[in-house]
C-alpha cells in the first residue's frame, strides 16, 4: 500500500518535471532575448530539476526489490535537489549581472530600465 | 564556550548532510564522515557565523523549514503558472522591465535569502544590488508596475516577512 502511494507520488512529480522541461525548451526558443530566456531557464531549473529529483527520491524509497541500495539512491536524489535549489540562483545572478554590465546581450525589448539611471549618475 | 556552540552547530549541519548523502551506516563510513566534518567545520565556522547562537535560533530554523515548504508549494506554483502561460500562448505577451525593489533586512543572510527567492521564482531575476540604498534591481518578465513600493508588494513581500523572522 505505502509503496504504491510513494510510487504514484514520485511518478507524478517526475511527470511535472518533464512538462516543465518541455516548456523551458520551448521558451528558450520563443522568447526574444537573453534576460527573458533566463526566466525560461529558471522553469527548467526548479520545475524541471528540483521537483523530479524529489520524485526520484520518493520512487526509490518505495521500490522494495532494491533492498538497502534504495536508501542511498533516495539520499543522493534528495540532497541533490536541495543543493540545486540553493545554488542554481547563484549562477543566474552571476550570468544576469555579467551580461548586463558587459552589455554582452541586447536589452531590447524592454519597457523600463531602472538600472540605466543608476549607471548614469554614478560614474564608475 | 560560545565558540564551541558555533562549531557544534556547523558540524551538525555538515555531518547530517554527509549521512543523508551517503545513507550508509557502516562504522568506517561514519568515522570517516565524523573526522571530515569536524575538519571542515573547524575551517569554515569563522566565515559562516560571527554572532553568538542562542535558543531562539532553533525557532528561526523551524521558520526556515516552514518557509521553504510554503515557498516551494505556493509561490513557485504561481510563478511557474504565469511563465508557462506566457510561453505556451499563441501571441507572445511579455512586458519586460528592470524595476527597483527596496528591502529592509540588515544581515547578509537575509539579503541572500530574499535575492535567491526572487531569482528562483520564474518571471523575476535579480540583476544587480545596491547595498547603500537598500535596493535590488529586478528583471521582471511581465512588469505590471514600475513603482518601487508597488513592485515590492507584488514581488518580495512574503519573502521579506520570512527573512526578517529567520535572519533578522
Amino acid at each position: 500500500m505505502i509503496d504504491m502511494v510513494l510510487a504514484s507520488a514520485g511518478l507524478t512529480l517526475i511527470a511535472i518535471g518533464v512538462f516543465c522541461d518541455f516548456v523551458a525548451a520551448i521558451g528558450l526558443i520563443r522568447l526574444p532575448n537573453f534576460f527573458t530566456r533566463l526566466h525560461a531557464a529558471t522553469v527548467g531549473a526548479i520545475g524541471g530539476a528540483v521537483v523530479p529529483m524529489l520524485g526520484a527520491a520518493l520512487l526509490a524509497i518505495g521500490y522494495e526489490p532494491l533492498g538497502e541500495t534504495r536508501f542511498i539512491l533516495a539520499g543522493v536524489a534528495f540532497t541533490t535537489s536541495i543543493v540545486t535549489m540553493i545554488l542554481s540562483q547563484a549562477g543566474s545572478h552571476a550570468l544576469a549581472r555579467a551580461a548586463y554590465r558587459a552589455r554582452a546581450a541586447p536589452l531590447q525589448p524592454i519597457t523600463y530600465d531602472a538600472l540605466a539611471e543608476k549607471r548614469g549618475d554614478s560614474s564608475e | 564556550m560560545k565558540k564551541l556552540t558555533r562549531f557544534i552547530a556547523v558540524f551538525l549541519y555538515i555531518y547530517a548532510f554527509y549521512i543523508m548523502f551517503t545513507a550508509s551506516t557502516t562504522e568506517f563510513s561514519l568515522t570517516l564522515g565524523f573526522i571530515a566534518s569536524a575538519l571542515l567545520a573547524a575551517l569554515s565556522t569563522p566565515f559562516l557565523i560571527q554572532r553568538n547562537l542562542g535558543a531562539h535560533d532553533l525557532k528561526s530554523f523551524a521558520y526556515l523549514l516552514l518557509y521553504y515548504f510554503r515557498y516551494m508549494i505556493i509561490e513557485e506554483y504561481k510563478a511557474h503558472k504565469q511563465v508557462i502561460k506566457i510561453v505556451l500562448s499563441r501571441k507572445l505577451d511579455i512586458k519586460p522591465a528592470i524595476v527597483k525593489v527596496p528591502y529592509s533586512v540588515k544581515t547578509d543572510y537575509g539579503m541572500t535569502l530574499i535575492a535567491g527567492s526572487i531569482t528562483n521564482t520564474p518571471g523575476t531575476c535579480v540583476v544587480d544590488v545596491d547595498e547603500k540604498r537598500h535596493l535590488f534591481y529586478v528583471h521582471w518578465i511581465y512588469a505590471t508596475t514600475i513603482e518601487p513600493e508597488k513592485a515590492r508588494e507584488e514581488i518580495s513581500k512574503v519573502f521579506e516577512e520570512y527573512a526578517a523572522k529567520i535572519f533578522g
